[in-house]
C-alpha cells in the first residue's frame, strides 16, 4: 500500500438477487397494496382501480365510461375518483418511492477492489502489480437495522396513501352532494322566478286595462328583475360545483358532459346513532395507525443512530501484491474510534422525533373523539331538522298555500298574494335543500371518520345557509 | 275545471241546497216554523201578533197582572246561511235574542242570568222607564256577573217598535249577535188594522272566511250583513197576501251602518220610530225606508202585485257576502294571458271577475271551510246574486197555505225574456246601434 494508484475503480455492483423481486414493484402493486387494506376492513368499495399495466397509465378505466354514460349518483363519482383521480395516483405513486427507499436499504455495501500498477525506474525490475479488497463489515452489521427503518416507513407511508384514498372518496361524495343540491336550488329559484313572471303577468294585464296604477306594475317588474339575478346567481354556484365535481373525479374534455338527475335523497325516517363510535372512530383512523407507525420508524432510527454511533466503524480487506515472479499476500483491519462522533445529535433528534409523534398521536386521539362527537351531533342534528322541514315546515306551508288560494277563491286576498305564499314554499324548498345537504355532508362526514379518516372534513357552520330570500318582497302590496 | 263546469257545478249545488234546508234554520222548540203561523188576533183590537222571520217570541207566564219573562244571556252557535256558522253571544240560546212582544200598560218583570265569561245588563233601547232599570252598567246599576240572575221590573207605558241589547261591553257583546226587538201594541190602536206584522233587526259583522268568531274590534269593514241575524240565502221570506196591509218594523243595532232598505212592487209609508207615531199628515210614499243606526222604523203597505218582491238593503255591498278588498280590479283583464303563467305554479288558480262579478256565485269554486263569500241563493230561473241584507217579500193570494219555499208562477206573458228578432225589427229596434 506504500504504491500510489495508478487508477482505481468502485462500484462495480454485485448483483445479490435478494431483493430483485421489490426492485420490479410497479403502480398496480401499490394500488394492490393499500386495496387489501381496505379489503381487510370490509370496504372493497374504497378499492381503487388502475391500468393493469403501468405503462397504460393514461387509459382509462373500464368502468368510468360506463359510469359516465347515465346519469351519476354519490357512489358512482366515488368510484370514478378513485379511478381517474391524478392526485390520488400520484400517492400512489409515493408508496414506490418508500419502497425504493426500502429496497435500497435492504442492499448489503459493495466490496471495493483497488488494482494497482507500478513500473519501477529501474527498467530490469518487473511490473509491479497491488491488488486489493475492501469490505464496509459495520455497513453488513448495521444493514437489518437500516432495512427495519425502511420498512417501516413503507408501512407509515401505505397508510398515508390509504388515508389519501379516504380523503378522495369522501371529496368526491361531498362534492357531488354539492353539485345535487347546487342543482336542486337552480331549480327552485326558476321556480320562484317564474311565480314573479307570473305576477307581473297578471300586473301588466291589470295595468294594460287600466285597473293598475305605474307603480304597481314596477314595483312587480323590479321584483321579476331582481329574481333572474338570484336564477344567475344560484347558476354560476351550479357551474362552480361541476367544475369542483370535475377536479374531485379527475375529468376533463368530453367526459365532463355528466349529467345528475337524482335530488338529494330525504334523509332516513329515523337516524340509528352508532354504537360505541368513538372506540370504533380511534380503532379505525389511519391517521392514528400512521402515527405509530412513524413512532416506530423514530424509535428504530434513535435505535440504529445508537447502534452506529456505538459500533466502531470497521472495515477489512484482503491485500496482494506481486513483486517479480512472488505473490505476497496480506489482510488488515480498519477500526474507527467511536470517540467524538457516537452519533449523539442524530440520537437526540430520533427521540425527539419518537416524543413528538407520540405527542402527536394523543393530541390526534382528542381531536379525533372530539371530532365523531361533533359529527354524530351533527348527523342527529340536521336529520331532524331535515325531517321536520319535510314532514312539518314544507307541508304547513304547503297547506298555507293551499288556504291562501281557498282565499283567493273566496275574494279575499289578490292573485298576488297567492304567489307570494307560493314563493314561501318555494323559499322553504330552498332552506330544506340546505338542511340536506348540511345532512348528507355530516352523514359523509360520519362515515368518513369510522372509516378512518377525521381530518379536512366539511362540517361547516351548523345550521343552513341562509339562502338569499328572494328578491322583490312587498309584492304582495301590488294591487292592494 | 273549465267555466262551464264550474256552472255546472254551482247549478248543482244550488240545486241541493234548495233541496234541503235553505233557511238553515234551527228548528227548536218554541221556534217559529218555516212557514209563518195564520194570522191571529191575539192582542186588543184585534192586533195580530208579530212574527219574527227566522226568529222567536219570549214566552211570558201571567202572574197577578204582572208578565214575567227570562232572558238568558249566554254564547250560542249560529247558522248565519248555509255554509257559514259562527260563534256568537244572544239570548236563549240565539241571535237575534227572542221578540218581547207586549201591550202598552203591561207591568213587567224580567229575570236576566248571565252564562257570559264576562258581566252583562240589558238595556231596554226606546224604552222610558225608571232610571234604575235603564241597564246602563255603572250609572243605573251595577254589571251583571257571570253566573248571577239580575231582575228588571218596569211598565211599558208607550206603544211602540223599541230593542234591547246590553250596556256593559257594548262593542263586543253586540258585535257577537246579542241584540232582539220589542214590541209594545197600543191598548186602542188607531188607524187601519194591519193583517201581519213583522220584525226586522238589521246587524253587520265582520266574519273572516274560514273562522268563526264575528270580530267586535272591526269599523269598517263588515261583510255579513243580516236581517234577524240571518244573511241572504239564510233569511226566511215573508208571505203576505195581496191586498192585506202589511206592517214591517225595523231596527238597527248594527255598529257603524244605516241601512236604506229599498222595496220592489210596492210603496209604502213609515208609521212609527221609536219615538212615536208619526201623524197621518206627515207621511209620505216611500220606495226606501232608511234605517239609522239605534233606530226602529215602522213602515206599511198594502200589495197589490203578486210575485216574488225583492226588498234589501241598497248600500250595494251590503247585499254581497264576504267579499274582501284585497284584489284588485279584474274587470276587462283577458285571463288567457295570466293564467297559463300562474297554473304552472299552481293547477287550482283561475283569474276571476274579469268579465264582472255577478256570475261568480255560481262557479262553485273551493272556498275556505265555514264561508260564504259571493254568496247567493238558488231563484227560479238562475242563481240570485246576492247575499246579506236580502230577503224576499212574497204575495200571494192565499198566503196562509202558500208555500213559503215556492216560486210564483207567472202568468204566460209577464216575463222579460230574449226579444225576437223580427219583433224588434218590425218596431225600428237595431241591437248592433252604435254610439259615438
Ligand atoms: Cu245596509
Amino acid at each position: 500500500m506504500t504504491t500510489r494508484s495508478f487508477f482505481s475503480f468502485s462500484a462495480l455492483t454485485l448483483v445479490l438477487g435478494l431483493s430483485a423481486g421489490c426492485a420490479s414493484a410497479t403502480l398496480p402493486q401499490h394500488v394492490g397494496e393499500v386495496n387489501d387494506i381496505f379489503a381487510a376492513r370490509n370496504r372493497r368499495d374504497l378499492a381503487a382501480s388502475v391500468p393493469q399495466d403501468e405503462k397504460d397509465w393514461e387509459k382509462t378505466a373500464a368502468e368510468v365510461p360506463k359510469l359516465l354514460s347515465k346519469p351519476l349518483d354519490a357512489d358512482g363519482a366515488v368510484r370514478i375518483a378513485l379511478a381517474q383521480n391524478r392526485d390520488l395516483r400520484a400517492a400512489f405513486y409515493e408508496i414506490g418511492i418508500a419502497r425504493g427507499r426500502f429496497v435500497q436499504a435492504g442492499l448489503p455495501p459493495n466490496p471495493e477492489i483497488d488494482f494497482g500498477v507500478r513500473r519501477p525506474n529501474d527498467p530490469a525490475q518487473p511490473l509491479q502489480l497491488d491488488i486489493g479488497i475492501e469490505y464496509n463489515l459495520t455497513g453488513l452489521l448495521i444493514l437489518p437495522l437500516r432495512k427495519g427503518v425502511a420498512e417501516a416507513e413503507l408501512a407509515a407511508e401505505r397508510l398515508r396513501v390509504a388515508g389519501r384514498v379516504l380523503d378522495t372518496a369522501y371529496g368526491a361524495r361531498t362534492t357531488f352532494y354539492t353539485v345535487q343540491a347546487r342543482r336542486q336550488e337552480l331549480d327552485l329559484r326558476v321556480r320562484a322566478l317564474k311565480a314573479f313572471q307570473a305576477g307581473y303577468a297578471a300586473a301588466e294585464e291589470l295595468h294594460r286595462v287600466g285597473n293598475l296604477p305605474d307603480v304597481d306594475l314596477a314595483t312587480q317588474r323590479a321584483a321579476v328583475e331582481s329574481a333572474r339575478i338570484d336564477v344567475a346567481e344560484a347558476e354560476n354556484r351550479l357551474l362552480d360545483a361541476r367544475e369542483d365535481l370535475n377536479v374531485a373525479l379527475g375529468l376533463s374534455g368530453e367526459q365532463t358532459d355528466w349529467t345528475v338527475e337524482a335530488p338529494l335523497p330525504d334523509p332516513p325516517a329515523e337516524e340509528v346513532a352508532p354504537e360505541r363510535v368513538e372506540q370504533r372512530a380511534v380503532a379505525a383512523s389511519f391517521e392514528l395507525q400512521e402515527l405509530e407507525a412513524r413512532m416506530r420508524v423514530a424509535s428504530k432510527r434513535a435505535g440504529l443512530a445508537q447502534t452506529e454511533g456505538t459500533l466502531p466503524h470497521v472495515s477489512g480487506g484482503f491485500h496482494g501484491e506481486r513483486d517479480g515472479f512472488a505473490w505476497e499476500i496480506g489482510g488488515h483491519v480498519t477500526v474507527g474510534l467511536p470517540i467524538f462522533d457516537r452519533n449523539q445529535g442524530t440520537v437526540l433528534s430520533a427521540r425527539s422525533e419518537f416524543g413528538a409523534q407520540r405527542e402527536r398521536y394523543l393530541a390526534t386521539a382528542t381531536s379525533l373523539r372530539a371530532t365523531v362527537r361533533s359529527a354524530l351531533n351533527r348527523v342527529e342534528s340536521a336529520g331532524r331538522r331535515a325531517r321536520h322541514y319535510r314532514e312539518a315546515v314544507l307541508p304547513a306551508r304547503e297547506k298555507a298555500l293551499a288556504e291562501t288560494l281557498l282565499q283567493y277563491n273566496a275574494m279575499q286576498v289578490s292573485v298576488f298574494q297567492v304567489l307570494e305564499s307560493q314563493r314561501q314554499v318555494t323559499q322553504t324548498g330552498i332552506t330544506y335543500v340546505e338542511t340536506l345537504l348540511d345532512y348528507w355532508n355530516a352523514r359523509a362526514a360520519l362515515d368518513q371518520i369510522l372509516a378512518g379518516r377525521h381530518r379536512g372534513l366539511a362540517l361547516g357552520p351548523a345550521g343552513a345557509a341562509p339562502s338569499n330570500t328572494p328578491s322583490g318582497g312587498g309584492s304582495a302590496e301590488a294591487g292592494h | 275545471m273549465d267555466r262551464r263546469k264550474f256552472v255546472q257545478f254551482g247549478v248543482a249545488a244550488g240545486s241541493a241546497l234548495l233541496a234541503g234546508d235553505v233557511f238553515g234554520q234551527e228548528t227548536k222548540p218554541g221556534a217559529a216554523p218555516s212557514r209563518p203561523s195564520p194570522k191571529r188576533a191575539v192582542f186588543p183590537g184585534g192586533q195580530p201578533a208579530v212574527v219574527t222571520p227566522n226568529g222567536v217570541t219570549l214566552p211570558l207566564k201571567e202572574k197577578g197582572g204582572l208578565k214575567i219573562g227570562h232572558l238568558v244571556a249566554m254564547p250560542v252557535k249560529h247558522t248565519f246561511a248555509p255554509g257559514l256558522e259562527g260563534d256568537c253571544w244572544g239570548y236563549n240560546g240565539r241571535t237575534i235574542g227572542p221578540t218581547i212582544e207586549v201591550v202598552e200598560g203591561d207591568h213587567v218583570r224580567f229575570y236576566v242570568t248571565n252564562k257570559l265569561p264576562e258581566p252583562t245588563t240589558v238595556h231596554w233601547h226606546g224604552v222610558i222607564l225608571p232610571n234604575g232599570m235603564d241597564g246602563v252598567s255603572g250609572l243605573n246599576q251595577r254589571p251583571i256577573k257571570p253566573g248571577e240572575t239580575f231582575v228588571y221590573e218596569f211598565t211599558f207605558r208607550h206603544p211602540g217598535t223599541y230593542m234591547y241589547h246590553p250596556h256593559f261591553d257594548e262593542m263586543t257583546q253586540m258585535a257577537l249577535g246579542m241584540m232582539g226587538m220589542i214590541v209594545v201594541h197600543p191598548r186602542r190602536p188607531k188607524g187601519p188594522p194591519v193583517d201581519r206584522d213583522f220584525v226586522l233587526m238589521t246587524h253587520e259583522w265582520k266574519i273572516t272566511p274560514g273562522s268563526r268568531r264575528p270580530d267586535p274590534n272591526e269599523m269598517t269593514d263588515f261583510n255579513v250583513l243580516t236581517f234577524n241575524s240571518k244573511a241572504f240565502p239564510g233569511t226566511e221570506p215573508l208571505v203576505v197576501g195581496r191586498g192585506e196591509r202589511v206592517r214591517i218594523r225595523f231596527g238597527n243595532l248594527s255598529a257603524m251602518d244605516h241601512h236604506p232598505i229599498h222595496f220592489h212592487g210596492l210603496t209604502f209609508e213609515t208609521t212609527w220610530t221609536d219615538g212615536g207615531e208619526i201623524p197621518v199628515s206627515a207621511r209620505r210614499p216611500d220606495t226606501t225606508v232608511l234605517v239609522p243606526v239605534g233606530s226602529t222604523r215602522v213602515i206599511e203597505f198594502v200589495p197589490d202585485e203578486l210575485g216574488d218582491w225583492a226588498f234589501h238593503c241598497h248600500m250595494t255591498h251590503h247585499v254581497m257576502n264576504q267579499m274582501g278588498h284585497g284584489m284588485p280590479v279584474m274587470v276587462g283583464a283577458d285571463a288567457r294571458k295570466i293564467d297559463p303563467k300562474v297554473q304552472s305554479l299552481l293547477p287550482g288558480y283561475m283569474t276571476m271577475g274579469q268579465t264582472g262579478m255577478g256570475e261568480m256565485a255560481e262557479m262553485g269554486m273551493p272556498v275556505p271551510k265555514n264561508s260564504i263569500p259571493m254568496g247567493g241563493g238558488a231563484g227560479p230561473f238562475s242563481s240570485i246574486d246576492m247575499g246579506g241584507m236580502f230577503t224576499i217579500l212574497k204575495v200571494r193570494d192565499n198566503p196562509d197555505t202558500a208555500d213559503p219555499k215556492g216560486w210564483y208562477q207567472h202568468p204566460k206573458g209577464t216575463v222579460a225574456d230574449r226579444a225576437d228578432a223580427a219583433a224588434m225589427k218590425a218596431d225600428g229596434i237595431d241591437p248592433d246601434a252604435r254610439f259615438g
